[in-house]
């Protein structure tokens, strides 16, 4: 079985955002599912780190939450990006983007040598 | 903003737990069914999903407390947690806890009270703005004048003004006592003549109205006044028409310009200043120290700078002006110093017993404090065991400590303000009106700050150091051992110095508290050479007017004797110029002895003046050593004559021919009459602050009569019963004059040294405050370490030891470590002692029997605090004892 990859906080932070922008209110368990899917199941996520993400940004007002009522008609907190969310997830996107690619250029002649 | 309000949610998110747990836990759950549901669609059977869903998702207990942990602020969850368990604990433990707060309450109010009284006394004891800048400034012409005597030369005091540029100003003022005429009546009133600028110099106006001009120094000119507050409102009640209108005073009618704000009492608590008013002749005076003066420094000048300034202007004075100013020196003293000057050594010394017992109060919080760290090993190592964390049980301990501090500090705080305040209103207002800044006394919040936040410090660290010291220790072995005595190795040792360090400590501050309170005690007892019980005393002034001649006034006291000596039980009655006790010391004088010339005037003999009618030394039962005392034979018309005091007569005539000599005051080749000494008397001590009593000599008062005496009478019994018949007597010679300071001369002597007997009264207090502070804690220290032996004595008697023999062992070690303990006290008790005495005048030595007591105390606070715990051993079934074990 191939070793799926704890997710560290920062980044589940942005995928959760990046999850609720794309597919708008979602439970836990959608965004869970949603993250793992297109990392192509190289990522695991599990509770511990999830809702305490959720909290998190629930707490600081880039997301917000209510309960609802799932597909199969199971009571769930669903949650949606909120304004401030939205900016917040441009910019760290914005951001995200700037890292990879310094990264990426510092590691490209390393490449040769491997 | 994000942090704020993230932070702001965690704070709600410590309330309503139980709502959020269940909101989390149905989450939770909803995720999981969602989970299983999918694995259930993939195919999986029911027990499959489950298991994946669950092994995929990791614990669901682990995430309910990292989410916890999000929600709300873990640290101050545990503190509050710490906080709730820290309460249980000093609940649970009420005698140490009792014991921990009232000592530091008790050391922390103490403190509070003393170093505030201090503070308020000698750093404000004027309202005055700008107060550092003022200065007193006087002419010491080479001799002991004596404290009060700090007077000035007018003229010289106008040169130093234009010839020392670091004065800003410079104010003169003399001050007496005026005859107010009102209704009919003649009441006394403390006043002074000022000059214009007083009060501009001392930063302050009138409250109403307006002061000086300068145009009203002039004589003539000078009819106008300003009053006090207190003058004000007792004697016109307040009147608002008061401005403008006229009060008569020594035969002269004032218009009142000004009334003073309440509280204004400079120089002393005055009734009301008038114009100074020097003729020309006056102002250019040089020859008579005739006035007091005050001056304003320039910013930024230090009183070293303002002195060496007027040093210079002294000595050109001197140099210009030899005939009045040769050895003339300006002093200059801050009006801030200038008042406790004598007092000074004795707030020290209280301060130092506040700071002892500070101190003493610590070491018994950390003997508490130690004694119990070791009676929670066993907790501190289950909890290590349990798996706390270092820091988790420094919280917990750090936590217990603070609180307690906390509690402390509370009681500490509330009994500073109670304790000021029992200072400030318990004294007599007729003592402290003459001590300024009392009523400023209150609670000096940096010296509260700094005790509360020391206080807080020892704690912390105590709390640290249990955790430290739990550090050390394995807790498998702490475990094995705990509850067998620890008397064996390091422990024991630290232990056993703990006692010794806490005797010695002790006993040195009882000792030292003992021989501050008799210092204190044995200044109580300074005035000898006289008898003061059934003497009254009253003050008597005459003004100029109506007196201009000395024959005149020699004639009013004349009649004043002659009538009060008829007034049925009165035995004797005299005048004098200054009583003993009078707190103002007595003019000094320069004198020259007949047929011993000396080279220069500084090394002129000289010593303090009294002027007296005949019967002074009777009324004062004071004894005639050799010769005899003046009669009302020696009067104006006969030969001068002079009595004068053993010490003088031993100092200048060693050999003991004295009698018979003449003698001149002032210079030899002066004027005044050549005077003969007829008699010697017994020295009398004036003021409590002067070590030994000065030479003297006494002048008949029908040879040189004053304006201002003392009247003393002596009576059979019940002094103040003569208090009408006086005022008839002189009423009915001069219905203009007031009496003033009507006392028994028994309570001006108390009055005198009120203040020495306050700070008597909170050393003896600090003595008592020590003696329970140091037996409560060789008791909790020594009464503790027996206890911890209980299993050990169990052993020991179950084993067949006999009683006698376990209890001579446990007395037999408390009383070596205390013995020890005051073997190492004793020395440095006496070091201590031989310090303070070089400091601080009228510390007397150890007396030994005070040494022996306080030994023999502590020995029997040691025997009881071993006896009674060893005692409750021996009763315990060893059975009970072994079980512990």
């Amino acid at each position: 079985m191939a070793q799926k990859k704890d997710v560290w906080q920062g980044t589940l932070a942005l995928m959760v955002l990046k999850t609720l922008g794309t597919l708008g209110p979602l439970h836990g368990y959608g965004i869970a599912r949603r993250i793992e899917q297109t990392s192509g199941d190289l990522l695991a996520v599990n509770y511990g780190t999830l809702y305490p993400a959720l909290l998190k940004l629930e707490q600081e007002g880039y997301i917000s939450s209510e309960w609802g009522v799932s597909d199969n008609n199971r009571k769930a907190k669903y949650y949606k990006l909120t304004r401030a969310g939205k900016k917040q997830l441009e910019r760290e996107a914005h951001e995200w983007e700037q890292t990879t690619a310094i990264v990426a250029r510092f590691l490209a002649p390393g490449e040769e040598v491997s | 903003m994000r942090r704020l309000r993230a932070f702001t949610l965690r704070v709600a998110g410590l309330f309503a737990k139980s709502r959020r747990d269940r909101e989390l836990a149905a989450e939770l759950d909803g995720h999981l069914q969602m989970h299983i549901e999918d694995n259930l669609r993939s195919g999986m059977s029911a027990h499959e999903a489950r298991r994946q869903a669950l092994l995929k998702l990791g614990g669901v207990e682990p995430t309910k407390e990292i989410y916890r942990e999000r929600r709300g602020l873990p640290l101050l969850e545990t503190m509050l947690q710490d906080l709730r368990y820290a309460t249980r604990t000093l609940r649970k433990n009420p005698g140490f806890t009792l014991i921990a707060v009232l000592t530091l309450a008790l050391g922390i109010g103490a403190n509070t009270a003393i170093f505030s009284m201090v503070n308020a006394l000698l750093l404000h004891p004027y309202n005055f703005p700008d107060l550092d800048r003022l200065v007193r400034v006087w002419e010491n012409r080479g001799i002991d004048e004596g404290a009060d005597a700090r007077f000035i030369a007018p003229q010289d005091a106008a040169d130093l003004l234009s010839g020392a540029p670091v004065l800003d100003e410079l104010t003169t003022y003399k001050c007496g006592d005026f005859n107010l005429s009102a209704e009919g009546n003649v009441q006394p009133a403390l006043g002074c003549h000022v000059s214009a600028n007083f009060f501009d110099v001392l930063g302050v106006g009138p409250a109403l109205g307006r002061a000086f001009s300068a145009s009203e120094e002039q004589p003539g000119a000078d009819k106008v006044a300003v009053v006090s507050y207190g003058f004000w409102q007792r004697r016109f009640a307040g009147d608002a028409g008061l401005l403008g209108k006229t009060i008569q005073m020594n035969g002269r009618k004032y218009t009142v310009v000004g009334i003073m704000p309440r509280g204004f009492d400079y120089p002393v608590p005055m009734e009301l200043w008038v114009p100074l008013g020097l003729n020309p002749a006056e102002k250019t005076d040089r020859a008579k120290l005739s006035l007091q003066s005050l001056g304003r420094l320039k910013p930024g000048v230090s009183v070293a700078q303002a002195q060496s300034a007027a040093d210079s202007v002294s000595r050109r004075l001197q140099q210009e002006y030899p005939a009045t100013n040769a050895n003339r020196r300006t002093e200059v003293l801050q009006l801030r110093r200038e008042l406790y000057l004598y007092t000074l050594p004795l707030f020290l010394l209280l301060q130092v017993a506040a700071v002892f017992v500070l101190l003493l109060a610590c070491a018994n919080l950390a003997n508490l404090l130690f004694a119990r760290i070791f009676g929670r090993q066993k907790e501190i190592a289950v909890r290590i065991a349990l798996g706390a964390g270092r820091w988790r049980l420094a919280r917990l301990f750090v936590t217990e400590t603070l609180l307690l501090s906390c509690i402390a500090g509370s009681v500490a705080v509330a009994a500073s303000f109670w304790s000021v305040n029992v200072l400030r209103t318990s004294i007599a207002p007729s003592w402290t009106m003459w001590v300024p800044g009392w009523d400023g006394i209150q609670v000096d919040r940096t010296v509260l700050g700094f005790t509360v936040l020391l206080i807080a410090i020892v704690g912390l660290l105590f709390g640290l150091g249990t955790v430290l010291h739990s550090g050390q220790a394995q807790p498998y072995t702490t475990l094995k051992e705990a509850g067998r005595g620890p008397m064996l190795g390091s422990k024991g040792r630290l232990r056993s110095a703990l006692v010794v360090a806490q005797v010695m400590f002790a006993l040195v501050l009882l000792v030292c508290a003992g021989f501050t309170t008799q210092a204190f005690l044995r200044l109580v007892d300074v005035y000898q050479g006289f008898q003061a019980a059934n003497v009254l005393r009253t003050e008597i002034r005459l003004p100029e007017k109506p007196y201009p001649e000395n024959s005149q006034v020699a004639s009013f006291y004349d009649r004043v004797l002659r009538g009060s000596a008829s007034l049925p039980g009165a035995s004797a009655a005299t005048l004098v110029t200054n009583s003993p006790a009078s707190n103002v010391d007595n003019e000094t004088t320069f004198f020259a002895i007949n047929g011993r010339p000396t080279v220069k005037a500084t090394e002129a003999p000289s010593a303090d003046l009294q002027i007296s009618s005949p019967d002074y030394f009777s009324v004062l039962r004071i004894p005639l050593v050799a010769g005899r005392a003046y009669s009302y034979a020696d009067n104006a018309n006969a030969a001068r004559v002079a009595v004068i005091s053993r010490s003088m007569a031993a100092r200048y005539w060693p050999e003991g021919d004295e009698l018979g000599q003449q003698i001149k005051l002032g210079a030899a080749d002066s004027k005044e009459p050549w005077i003969t000494v007829v008699g010697v008397v017994e020295d009398v001590r004036q003021n409590w602050w002067n070590p030994t009593s000065r030479p003297t000599i006494y002048e008949p008062f029908f040879q040189a009569p004053q304006r201002s005496m003392v009247f003393l009478m002596r009576v059979a019994s019940n002094p103040t019963g003569y208090l009408s018949g006086i005022r008839d007597v002189v009423r009915g010679i001069d219905d203009q004059i007031a009496l003033t300071g009507v006392d028994t001369l028994e309570t001006e002597i108390t009055d005198s040294i009120a203040i020495i007997r306050i700070m008597g009264v909170l050393m003896a207090l600090f003595g008592c405050v020590a003696l329970a502070l140091s037996s409560v804690g060789v008791y909790s220290v020594l009464a503790e370490g027996v206890s911890r032996r209980i299993p050990e004595i169990g052993v020991r008697l179950a084993l067949g030891a006999e009683p006698r023999d376990v209890m001579k062992l446990v007395l037999g070690q408390a009383i070596k470590l205390t013995g020890i303990g005051l073997a190492i006290g004793v020395p440095i008790a006496f070091a201590v002692n031989r310090a303070m005495s070089t400091l601080i005048f009228g510390i007397v030595s150890i007396n030994l029997l005070l040494l022996a007591g306080f030994t023999l105390l502590l020995l029997l606070v040691a025997l009881a605090a071993a006896y009674i715990p060893a005692r409750r051993a021996m009763r315990v079934d060893p059975m009970v004892a072994l079980r512990y074990e």
